[in-house]
């Protein structure tokens, strides 16, 4: 479904991914692990078309999306939840989800199904309705960043950090709606810190180091790996 | 009250609407884009000189001839936005604030060739007459003005508040990359911010010439006027330009009739001044919030 090759990313001088392969399969859910640094965030945003590569190639569907504007990929089903949320302080919860609806809302088209879909998800959005973005806690500012991206419809979900930030119970909480919402069958792109919660709902993981992926595999086997488990799981 | 001081406060709120009107588009584009409009004078001189053309133009029919303003309006934004705000957007905001001062001694100068530099005067699509109540005369004019007025601040709160395309609009002013993200299509949002800076500022133009002189300079008071207006209401809160345009205009014409006519404006930035001082945030102030 994703397809991700060779991709090279520089900022001046300094390179930030070398020729990054990945593919993700259609339904499946997928982590990128990787310490601080390691590119995870910039090959993201190159898959979104925030960043363009210098090399290499992204597609969607088979069909190469490289010179497609970011807006155009969240048209083909593309979504990006960025790093740190970036809901929309002064819009109120409702309008931070209507709004995501813009790439393909007709006029007169009815959003009740999908927002029925957030609100089922994330009940604690349902009753903050008309807040203001700004006034949500961390965890619920999470929920409206995830559920916004459920707004445009997407068949492929980029998440950035989704438990950064977040008590450990709210962290877990996020992840069994994502696990959820894996269930629905929209294909993920996970980036994570927090490896072990990662690779609980992800069902492979590459791991990314100096803009390189050094090991893919199964999240059962990445989990028990040595250098896994002494790099990122503190064993 | 007195008939004069009913008289008086008319007059107060037909000059407060037009500050209100420019007020509102100097604050539409600092919500969606961060630049304070250092041209809006100048853009509202822009709209009621071309409006006398088109008027001339038209042979006195006044509706094709402000649609054509508004048509000039736009165009006028939307080479602002391609030469000016989409090179410039990369920098920082100071850099396009004085992007824009530029623009507007161009349009100025462009001005000043075009139309040359006597003042000139300008009809009403009302006419010269007036409605009398009681001893009070008002002008059609000046009810032209606040019905006007009255519908445009509707109209900008229904788009921007009441629309999809307003949420659009405030999701792109809050966070441009989050909203490319969303989906949103930045440029074009972009785009009709400066054509309604645009339209908006020609529009008080267009309303403001029938009841003062017009030459090239015209709309600069105008413009500085409009900026007190909303140092006092509140930077960044579109009711607050609104009330600052009103407050404007009553110190200026009840200044103008119980103090001196040569300090209205002393007056006005002595009031902006206070503001400065006492209450920097305005009347409103800003949530600082919307600007995380």
């Amino acid at each position: 479904m994703l397809q991700v090759e060779g991709l090279s990313v520089s900022y001046g001088p300094v390179t930030a991914l070398d020729g990054v392969s990945l593919a993700v399969s259609k339904g499946e859910c997928v982590a990128l692990l990787g310490s601080n640094g390691a590119g995870k965030t910039t090959l993201l945003r190159t898959i979104s078309g925030l960043v363009k590569a210098r090399l290499g190639s992204v597609s969607l569907d088979g069909k190469a999306i490289d010179g497609m504007s970011p807006e155009n990929r969240v048209r083909k089903g593309l979504c990006h939840v960025p790093e740190r949320r970036r809901i929309f302080p002064g819009l109120t919860v409702l309008e931070n989800l209507e709004v995501a609806t813009a790439p393909w809302r007709r006029f007169g088209a009815s959003i009740a199904t999908d927002l029925d879909r957030v609100f089922e998800l994330f009940p604690r959005l349902r009753e903050r309705r008309p807040q203001y973005g700004w006034s949500l806690s961390g965890g619920e500012q999470q929920m409206l960043a995830i559920g916004r991206a459920l707004m445009s419809r997407p068949s492929v979900l980029l998440l950035d950090e989704p438990s950064l930030g977040l008590a450990p119970l709210l962290a877990e909480e996020v992840y069994a709606r994502l696990s959820e919402i894996s269930a629905m069958g929209v294909t993920m792109l996970l980036v994570e810190q927090n490896t072990a919660m990662a690779l609980s709902v992800a069902s492979r993981g590459y791991v990314l180091e100096h803009g390189h992926v050094v090991l893919a595999g199964a999240s059962t086997d990445l989990i028990t790996n040595p250098r896994v488990r002494e790099a990122y799981l503190g064993a | 009250m007195s008939a004069q001081v009913l008289q008086l406060a008319i007059n107060a709120l037909a000059a407060g609407c037009i500050y209100a009107v420019v007020a509102l588009s100097v604050e539409i584009a600092y919500e969606s884009t961060g630049v304070v409009n250092f041209a809006a004078g100048q853009l509202v001189t822009a709209g009621a000189l071309i409006g006398l053309s088109a008027v001339a133009y038209t042979k006195f029919n006044f509706l094709p001839a402000y649609l054509l303003v508004i048509v000039g309006m736009s165009m006028i934004g939307i080479v602002f936005l391609i030469c000016v705000y989409l090179p410039l957007r990369r920098q920082s905001v100071l850099t396009i604030v004085i992007g824009t001062v530029g623009v507007g001694i161009f349009i100025q100068n462009v001005m000043l060739l075009t139309w040359g530099p006597l003042p000139k005067s300008v009809r009403s699509p009302m006419g010269s007459g007036a409605i009398k109540f009681g001893d009070v005369s008002v002008s059609l004019h000046v009810l032209y003005v606040i019905g006007v007025t009255a519908l445009l601040i509707i109209g900008m709160y229904l788009l921007l508040y009441r629309s999809s395309l307003g949420r659009q609009f405030r999701a792109t002013a809050q966070d441009p990359e989050a909203a490319t993200l969303m989906g949103i299509r930045v440029k074009q949002l972009y785009a009709l911010n400066w054509i309604l800076v645009c339209v908006l500022s020609g529009i008080a133009g267009l309303l403001f010439a029938p009841m003062w002189l017009v030459d090239v300079t015209s709309g600069d008071n105008i413009g500085l006027k409009a900026f007190a207006a909303i140092m006092i209401g509140g930077f960044g809160s579109v009711p607050g330009a609104i009330l600052g345009g009103i407050i404007v205009g009553a110190i200026e014409i009840f200044g103008a009739f119980y103090v001196s006519s040569a300090f209205k404006d002393a007056l006005v930035f002595a009031l902006m001044f206070l503001f400065l001082l006492v209450r920097p945030q305005g009347i409103f102030g800003e949530r600082a919030a919307d600007r995380a």
